[in-house]
C-alpha cells in the first residue's frame, strides 16, 4: 500500500470516527456502550433468525430459506453499495478538496474503496453471521459448515461491492437525470418505503402465526412449490448457499470466482478509464440547478412563509424523506401491527391490549415524523439572519414551522384512524380517542423538539447546505419520543389487560394531556428571549 | 434616519465589550461609511442595528422606530445585505425576491416595477428563474441586494458589500447606492477599502476595539485626501508604532 493510500485511508477513518480517543475515558465508555448495544442486537438477530429457519424447516424449505436470505442480502448490499459508492467516491465534498492536491485519482479511489469494503465487511458479518449460525443449529450442521461461513461471507461482501462499483456510474447518471424531479423521487421513495414495511410485516405476520403453533407449516403447498421453483433460478445468489451446504460445489465455486474476477476487472477498468473523468464531471453537476420560469406573485405573509418552507423541504430529497416519506408508511404499519396483535390473542389478550399497541406504534411513528422539527432552526444555517431581519414577529415565523409539522402528523394520524375504522379493528369512539391522544402528544413532541433547537441550534450544514447527519437535538427528540411511546403503550397494554380498556384510556389520555400542557408552557416560556439570543 | 445612542454590546461568553458607547446619527440622503480593522466591532454594530443581535444597553432608532420596542416598523424601513452572501439557495432568484417582497408587504405593481428595474440594472435577467445555488459569488451578492431593495427601504445597510466582487459589479453596486441616496434615502455600509470609502461617502466613522474614534465629514476640504493617514494613525497598535519606528531607523540607516 502506498503512503498516500494509507494517509487517505486514515483520513477517511478520522472523518468518520474522529471523535473517539483511546486515551479518553468518556470515549472508552461510549465505545463500551456501543459494543454492548451491538452484542445485544446480534443476539436479537440470532433469535429472530432461529424462528425464521425453523418456520421454513417445518415446511421442508430450509435450504430455500438460506437462498432467500442470500438473495435479500445480495440485493440489499448491491443497491446500498451503489448508493454509498456514489456518495463516497463521486459526491463527497472532500473530492473537490483532494483534487487540488498532488494526489493520484487512483489512490483516492483505492483508499475510499478500502474504507467502504471494511465498513461493509463489519456490517455484513454482524448481520449475516447470526443468521448462518442459526441455520447451522436448526439443521444440526457439522463442523465443516461453520468453517465455510467465512468464505460465504467474503463472497457476499466482495461480489456485490465490486458490482456496485460497476453500477455506480450509470446509477449516478440516472440520479443526475432525475435529481431535480423532486415529486417523482418522493413518490418512488414512498412506494419503496411502503413496500419495504409491507414485506417486513408480511414476514413478521407469518412468524407470529408460526409461533402460535409450531407444529404446522404456515405455508400452503402451492406457496412451497412456487418458492422451491423460484429458488432454483436465483442465480448467482443460490451459489452462496450452495458453497455453504456443499451442494453443486463444482458449479458454485467456479461461478462465484468467475463473477468475482469479472467484477474485479470491471472495477479496475473503471478506475483507470472513468474515475477521474466522472469525478470532474460530477463536481460540475453538483453545482447545477434547475430553471423554473414563473411570474412575480403576491402572497399573504403567512402563506409566503409556509410556501418558502415547503420549497426548502421538497427541493431536498433528504429533507422530504424525513418530513414526508416516513409519514406515508405510518397507516400501513398501524394496520399491520393491530391486525397481528388481534390475531395473536383473538381469544386471549389481543383485544384488551390493542389500545396500548396502537398507541405504541402510532407514537413511535409520530416521534420519527416530529423529530424533523428538532432541526427547525438549525436547518436555516447561514440564512438564519433572515429570520431576524424580516419584519415578521418571531412567534409567527415559528408558528409557520409548527404548522408544517402539525399538518403532516395530523394527516398521518387521521389516515391511521381511517384505516383502523375501515378495517373494523376498533370502535369509533376508541379510534377517535386514540387520535386525540396521539395528536396531543405529537403537538407536545413538536413543541419540545422546536424549543430544544431554539435553545441550542447546530448550524453545521454540509454539501448543498443541508443537515446530513442527525445532530444531538434530533437524537434527544427521538429518545424522548420513544420513551413517551413506551410509557403510553405499556401503560395502555397493562391497564387494558388488568382493569379494562376504559380506565386504560383515561390514564393514557391523562398522560397525553399532561404532556400537552407542559409542552405549551415550556415552549412559550422565554421563547422570544431565547430566540433573540441565538448566535449571541 | 438612523440614531444610535450609547450602544453597548458584549457577547455572552466574552469579558469585554465588543461595542462600547457608540453614538451615531445618519441624515437622509447621505452615504455613511463605517471603518475599522478586522474585529473592530463593525459587523457587531450592524448586527445590533438590524435586529440580529440583542445588545446590553443604549437605543437604536430607525426612522424613529426603536429596534427593540417597535422592531416590526423599524425593520420595515430597513434593507440589509450581509457580508457572507447567504441567500436561500434552493429557491430561484425570483422566488427569493418575491418571498422578501411578501414579508415586506410590497404591492404587486411596485414589486414588478422594482424587480424589472434592478434585474436589468444588475444584469441578472438571464438568471432570475434559475436556482440560486447555480449563481456565482457576485450573482448571489446581487440577488441579495435586489432582495434588500425590493421594498425601497429608507435605510440600506450593507456589511462589506464589495468583498470578492469584480470591478464591474462594484461599479453597479456603487451606482445603486448613489441613486438610492438621491431619492432621499440613507446608505450605511462597512468596508476595509479606504479608497472606495473616500470616493463615495459623505461621512465616515472609524471604530477601534469597539470604541468610536472619530467621525469625519468628507466634504470638509482636505479630509478626503488625509483619510488614509487618519485611519492608520487611529487604528495603529502600539506594536505597529514600534515596528514603524524600527523601520524608520533601519530606513535611515540604509
Amino acid at each position: 500500500m502506498s503512503n498516500q493510500i494509507g494517509t487517505l485511508l486514515r483520513l477517511e477513518f478520522k472523518n468518520k470516527y474522529g471523535t473517539y480517543n483511546v486515551k479518553n475515558t468518556k470515549s472508552w465508555l461510549k465505545s463500551a456502550m456501543y459494543l454492548v448495544l451491538i452484542a445485544g442486537a446480534i443476539t436479537g438477530i440470532y433469535f429472530v433468525a432461529e424462528i425464521f429457519f425453523e418456520m421454513f424447516d417445518r415446511a421442508g424449505m430450509v435450504y430455500e430459506a438460506l437462498v432467500i436470505l442470500f438473495t435479500a442480502v445480495f440485493i440489499f448490499l448491491t443497491f446500498t453499495g451503489v448508493s454509498s459508492t456514489s456518495k463516497a467516491l463521486y459526491f463527497k465534498g472532500d473530492n473537490e478538496i483532494l483534487m487540488r492536491f498532488p494526489v493520484k485519482s487512483q489512490d483516492v479511489f483505492v483508499s475510499k474503496t478500502l474504507f467502504l469494503i471494511i465498513s461493509q465487511l463489519i456490517l455484513t458479518v454482524s448481520i449475516l453471521s447470526p443468521f448462518l449460525v442459526a441455520y447451522g443449529r436448526v439443521t444440526e450442521a457439522n463442523i465443516g459448515y461453520y468453517w465455510r461461513i467465512p468464505a460465504a461471507i467474503i463472497f457476499s461482501v466482495f461480489i456485490p461491492f465490486l458490482l456496485s462499483n460497476l453500477l455506480a456510474i450509470p446509477g449516478m447518471q440516472f440520479t443526475n437525470r432525475i435529481r431535480n424531479k423532486f415529486a417523482l423521487i418522493i413518490v418512488i421513495l414512498s412506494i419503496v418505503m411502503i413496500g419495504f414495511f409491507g414485506a417486513y410485516m408480511a414476514v413478521f405476520d407469518k412468524m407470529v402465526t408460526f409461533l402460535k403453533n409450531t407444529e404446522f407449516s404456515v405455508f400452503s403447498p402451492e406457496v412451497v412449490d412456487i418458492l422451491k421453483d423460484v429458488c432454483l433460478y436465483l442465480i448467482p445468489t443460490k451459489y452462496f448457499a450452495d458453497i455453504l451446504v456443499m451442494n453443486n460445489i463444482y458449479l458454485a465455486y467456479p461461478a462465484l470466482i468467475g463473477l468475482f474476477g469479472f467484477s474485479l476487472i470491471g472495477t479496475i477498468l473503471v478506475i483507470v478509464k472513468l474515475y477521474q473523468k466522472t469525478l470532474l464531471g460530477n463536481i460540475e453537476v453538483e453545482g447545477s440547478a434547475f430553471k423554473k420560469v414563473t411570474k412575480n406573485r403576491e402572497r399573504p405573509v403567512y402563506i409566503s412563509l409556509i410556501h418558502k418552507e415547503f420549497l426548502e423541504i421538497f427541493r431536498s430529497v433528504n429533507y422530504s424523506f424525513q418530513y414526508f416519506v416516513l409519514a406515508s408508511a405510518m397507516p400501513l404499519m398501524v394496520y399491520f401491527c393491530n391486525s397481528i396483535t388481534l390475531q395473536l390473542g383473538k381469544n386471549e389478550i389481543g383485544e384488551q391490549i390493542t389500545l396500548g399497541i396502537t398507541l405504541l406504534v402510532m407514537l413511535i411513528f409520530s416521534t420519527i415524523i416530529t423529530s424533523f422539527s428538532a432541526t427547525s432552526v438549525s436547518r436555516e444555517g447561514n440564512n438564519f439572519y433572515h429570520t431576524k431581519i424580516i419584519p415578521v414577529p418571531v412567534e409567527k415565523q415559528l408558528f409557520v414551522k409548527f404548522s408544517m409539522y402539525f399538518l403532516v402528523s395530523f394527516i398521518a394520524n387521521l389516515l391511521c384512524v381511517a384505516v383502523i375504522l375501515f378495517t373494523k379493528q376498533m370502535s369509533v369512539s376508541m379510534a377517535f380517542s386514540i387520535f386525540g391522544m396521539v395528536q396531543a402528544i405529537a403537538v407536545a413532541m413538536t413543541l419540545f423538539s422546536m424549543k430544544t433547537d431554539i435553545k441550542r441550534p447546530y448550524f453545521n450544514l454540509s454539501g448543498e447546505g443541508e443537515i446530513v447527519n442527525n445532530n444531538i437535538n434530533t437524537s434527544s427528540s427521538i429518545g424522548f419520543g420513544l420513551a413517551v411511546a413506551l410509557v403510553e403503550g405499556i401503560t395502555g397494554m397493562i391497564l387494558g389487560y388488568m382493569v379494562g380498556a376504559d380506565l386504560a384510556l383515561y390514564v393514557c389520555a391523562g398522560i397525553a394531556a399532561f404532556l400537552f400542557i407542559v409542552a405549551i408552557l415550556t415552549y412559550t416560556h422565554k421563547l422570544k428571549k431565547q430566540y433573540n439570543n441565538i448566535g449571541n | 434616519m438612523l440614531e444610535i445612542e450609547h450602544l453597548y454590546k458584549k457577547y455572552r461568553n466574552s469579558e469585554r465589550f465588543s461595542v462600547e458607547d457608540l453614538n451615531l446619527v445618519l441624515q437622509p440622503g447621505e452615504i455613511f461609511g463605517f471603518l475599522g480593522q478586522n474585529g473592530a466591532g463593525k459587523s457587531t454594530t450592524i448586527k445590533c442595528l438590524t435586529g440580529i443581535y440583542p445588545f446590553n444597553s443604549g437605543t437604536i432608532k430607525i426612522c424613529g422606530h426603536d429596534i427593540q420596542k417597535d422592531p416590526i416598523n423599524a425593520k420595515l424601513n430597513m434593507g440589509y445585505v450581509p457580508d457572507n452572501h447567504s441567500v436561500y439557495e434552493k429557491l430561484t432568484g425570483r422566488e427569493y425576491v418575491n418571498f422578501l417582497a411578501d414579508v415586506y408587504r410590497v404591492n404587486k405593481r411596485d414589486r414588478n416595477e422594482r424587480f424589472d428595474k434592478y434585474v436589468h440594472q444588475f444584469k441578472l435577467a438571464h438568471a432570475v428563474d434559475s436556482q440560486i445555488k447555480s449563481y456565482s459569488h457576485g450573482m448571489k451578492q446581487k440577488i441579495s441586494i435586489i432582495g434588500a431593495l425590493i421594498h425601497n427601504p429608507k435605510l440600506w445597510v450593507l456589511d462589506e458589500p464589495m468583498m470578492g466582487l469584480d470591478h464591474q459589479s462594484m461599479i453597479e453596486i456603487l451606482k445603486r447606492m448613489h441613486d438610492h441616496c438621491l431619492d432621499g434615502n440613507t446608505v450605511f455600509f462597512s468596508s476595509h477599502n479606504l479608497d472606495l470609502v473616500s470616493k463615495v461617502c459623505d461621512r465616515v466613522t472609524i471604530i477601534k476595539d469597539g470604541v468610536q474614534q472619530a467621525t469625519i465629514d468628507l466634504h470638509v476640504k482636505g479630509n478626503k485626501e488625509t483619510l488614509e493617514n487618519t485611519f492608520v494613525k487611529i487604528t495603529a497598535t502600539e506594536q505597529d508604532m514600534i515596528n514603524a519606528t524600527t523601520d524608520d531607523i533601519f530606513g535611515m540607516g540604509r
